[in-house]
C-alpha cells in the first residue's frame, strides 16, 4: 500500500537531510567572522519581530554561545521544491501539498538544534508532523456507535463502481466483530443485480437484510430498514445506495430525499484510492451537495501513490474512516494516521 | 446439493464475474495509459531529431495538421493532482518512463488479483457442474 509514495518520501527525506547537513558543516566552529561582527543595534531592532522567527540575537546566541544550528529558508528551498514535486507526482492535491510544505518549512527553518543530534531525526520529525497535520485524526466508528442512540443510522454514498456495496458488507463484518448487531438496507434499487449482490453478501456474513423489488423507492426501503432496527433493537443500520455521479441532479435529489426520510447519524462517502485526485474532487462535490461526515477509500492495496488518502481529510475537512485493502470481508482497516505516517517514514531509508 | 445451494453458487459466480469485469476495465485503462506514454516518449524524442521541427498534430476526430514546434526543449507536463509544470524534453521522457514502470507494476497487481478471481470462478463452476449432474441424476432416478 502506497509503496511509490513511501519510496519518494524516503528520497525527499534524504535530500532534505543532506541539505541541512551541508548547513551543519558550514556552521561548525570556528564561527564565521561576519556573524560576530554584526552590530548589536540591529539585534535590538529585530527583537520586536514575530516570536517564532529567530531574531538576530537568537542566531547569535545559538551560534556562539550554545552552538546550535540555524537553517535558513534558502538552505532548504531546493529540497522543499523537490518535495513539492514529489507530492504532486503522487497526486497529492495542491492545497494539501502547500500545507505540507509550509509545515515542513516552519519546522525546519530557524530550528535550533544542538549539534550532535541526528539531522535525519529532525527531518523525519518535521515530515511526520506535517503529514499528521493534514491527515487529521481519523474516525473511530466503534466509538461513534457506542456513544450514539440506537439504532445508529449510517448512509453510504458515492459514485458507481467504487466498491460501495462490498464496503457496506465489510463494515457490517467489522461492527459484528465489535459485538454490535447490524441490519443492512438494500437501497440500491436502481442497478440491475444490486439487490441480489448485497443479498448474497448479507447471507454470507450472517447479517439481516431488508430489500424491496428492483426499481422500488430507495427511501421506502431504508425507512423500512430503520423501522426493523427499532422494533428488533438492532444497534446499527447500514444503508446501501445506488452509485451516482454528482453531476446527475435527479439522482442527487433522490439522495437528498433518502437523507430526509432516514435521517442518518453518519453519511459515509465511498470512493477508490486509485482514483487519486479525482476521488478528492468528487468527495468535495458530494460533501457540498448531500454532505459527508466520513470517507472510506477502497482498493488502497492497489494504490501506489497514496495521493487521495493523504489529501482527502484536509481538502473536505472530514476524516478518513477506513481503507479497503482486498477482496475478503476482513480486508478493511480503520484509518490510523499515526500508523500510516509510521509506515511511510518509520523505517530507515 | 439442493436448489438453494445451486442458486447461491450462481450468485457467487455472477458477483465474481462483475468484479472481474471491473478489474479487466482497470487493466484496459492502465494499458491505454501505458501506450499513450510510450507514444509521447517517441514523439518527444522524435521532435529533438527532426530537422525542420515539423510534426503532425492530431486535433481530434482523426484529423491532423502540420505544425512547427518552436520550442521542442520545453515540455508542459501534467504531473498529477491537475498540476502542469514545465520540464526539459529529457526530464519529461524520464518522468514518462517512471510512470510507465508504475503502470506496469499496477498492471501486474491487477492481473494477479484477476487470476485469483478467475481460479475462484473455476472452482465455483466445477462445483456447479457437479451439482447440476447430481440433480439431473436424482431427477432420472425419480423417473
Amino acid at each position: 500500500m502506497f509503496g511509490g509514495l513511501k519510496e519518494k518520501l524516503q528520497a525527499a527525506r534524504n535530500r532534505l537531510g543532506s541539505s541541512i547537513q551541508g548547513v551543519v558543516t558550514a556552521q561548525a566552529p570556528p564561527v564565521p567572522a561576519s556573524i560576530q561582527a554584526e552590530p548589536v543595534a540591529s539585534a535590538a531592532a529585530q527583537n520586536t519581530s514575530s516570536p517564532e522567527a529567530p531574531t538576530f540575537v537568537d542566531k547569535l546566541k545559538v551560534l556562539i554561545i550554545e552552538r546550535e544550528l540555524i537553517v535558513s529558508e534558502k538552505d532548504v528551498a531546493e529540497a522543499l521544491a523537490e518535495l513539492e514535486m514529489t507530492l504532486l507526482e503522487s497526486d497529492v492535491a495542491l492545497p494539501v501539498c502547500d500545507a505540507i510544505i509550509a509545515h515542513v518549512k516552519k519546522s525546519l527553518v530557524g530550528k535550533h538544534r544542538k549539534i550532535g543530534e541526528s539531522v535525519d531525526a529532525l527531518v523525519v520529525g518535521a515530515l511526520k508532523s506535517a503529514l499528521l497535520d493534514v491527515l487529521g485524526k481519523g474516525f473511530d466508528l466503534a466509538e461513534f456507535v457506542k456513544s450514539h442512540e440506537r439504532p445508529v443510522r449510517i448512509l453510504f454514498t458515492g459514485v458507481n463502481g467504487t466498491g460501495k456495496t462490498t464496503t457496506v458488507a465489510k463494515i457490517g463484518v467489522y461492527l459484528k466483530n465489535q459485538g454490535y448487531t447490524v441490519v443492512i438496507g438494500a437501497g440500491d434499487t436502481y442497478r440491475a443485480g444490486a439487490i441480489e449482490q448485497i443479498g448474497v453478501h448479507a447471507e454470507r456474513i450472517g447479517i439481516k437484510i431488508i430489500q424491496h423489488q428492483e426499481g422500488a423507492d430507495p427511501s421506502a426501503v431504508l425507512f423500512d430498514t430503520v423501522q426493523y432496527a427499532v422494533s428488533h433493537k438492532i444497534d446499527v443500520v447500514l444503508a446501501d445506495t445506488a452509485g451516482r455521479f454528482h453531476t446527475k441532479s435527479n439522482l442527487m435529489n433522490q439522495l437528498e430525499k433518502i437523507r430526509r426520510v432516514m435521517k442518518p447519524d453518519l453519511i459515509v462517502y465511498v470512493d477508490e484510492a486509485v482514483a487519486g485526485n479525482d476521488a478528492v474532487v468528487r468527495s468535495a462535490e458530494f460533501d457540498r451537495t448531500v454532505g459527508a461526515d466520513a470517507v472510506v477509500l477502497t482498493k488502497a492495496d492497489m494504490d501506489s501513490r497514496g495521493g487521495a488518502a493523504i489529501s482527502i481529510a484536509h481538502t473536505i475537512g472530514k476524516p478518513l474512516m477506513f481503507l479497503g485493502t482486498g477482496q475478503g470481508y476482513e480486508d478493511i482497516i480503520p484509518f490510523d494516521p499515526a500508523q500510516v505516517v509510521e509506515d511511510l517514514l518509520g523505517s530507515e531509508p | 446439493m439442493d436448489q438453494r445451494e445451486l442458486m447461491t453458487l450462481q450468485h457467487y459466480l455472477k458477483e465474481y464475474g462483475q468484479q472481474a469485469e471491473i478489474f479487466v476495465s482497470q487493466l484496459e485503462l492502465l494499458e491505454n495509459g501505458r501506450m499513450e506514454a510510450l507514444a509521447a516518449i517517441e514523439a518527444l524524442e522524435g521532435m529533438l531529431v527532426s530537422e525542420d521541427g515539423n510534426v503532425l498534430l492530431q486535433i481530434g476526430g482523426g484529423a491532423s495538421v502540420r505544425a512547427k514546434v518552436t520550442e521542442p526543449e520545453k515540455i508542459f507536463l501534467s504531473i498529477g493532482a491537475e498540476v502542469v509544470v514545465e520540464r526539459s524534453n529529457k526530464e519529461a521522457v524520464e518522468f514518462l518512463k517512471e510512470r510507465i514502470m508504475e503502470m506496469e507494476a499496477s498492471q501486474k497487481k491487477v492481473s494477479e488479483t484477476l487470476d485469483r478471481l478467475r481460479s475462484q470462478m473455476n472452482e465455483i463452476n466445477k462445483r456447479l457442474e457437479s451439482g447440476y449432474q447430481q440433480s439431473m441424476a436424482a431427477g432420472q432416478d425419480e423417473d
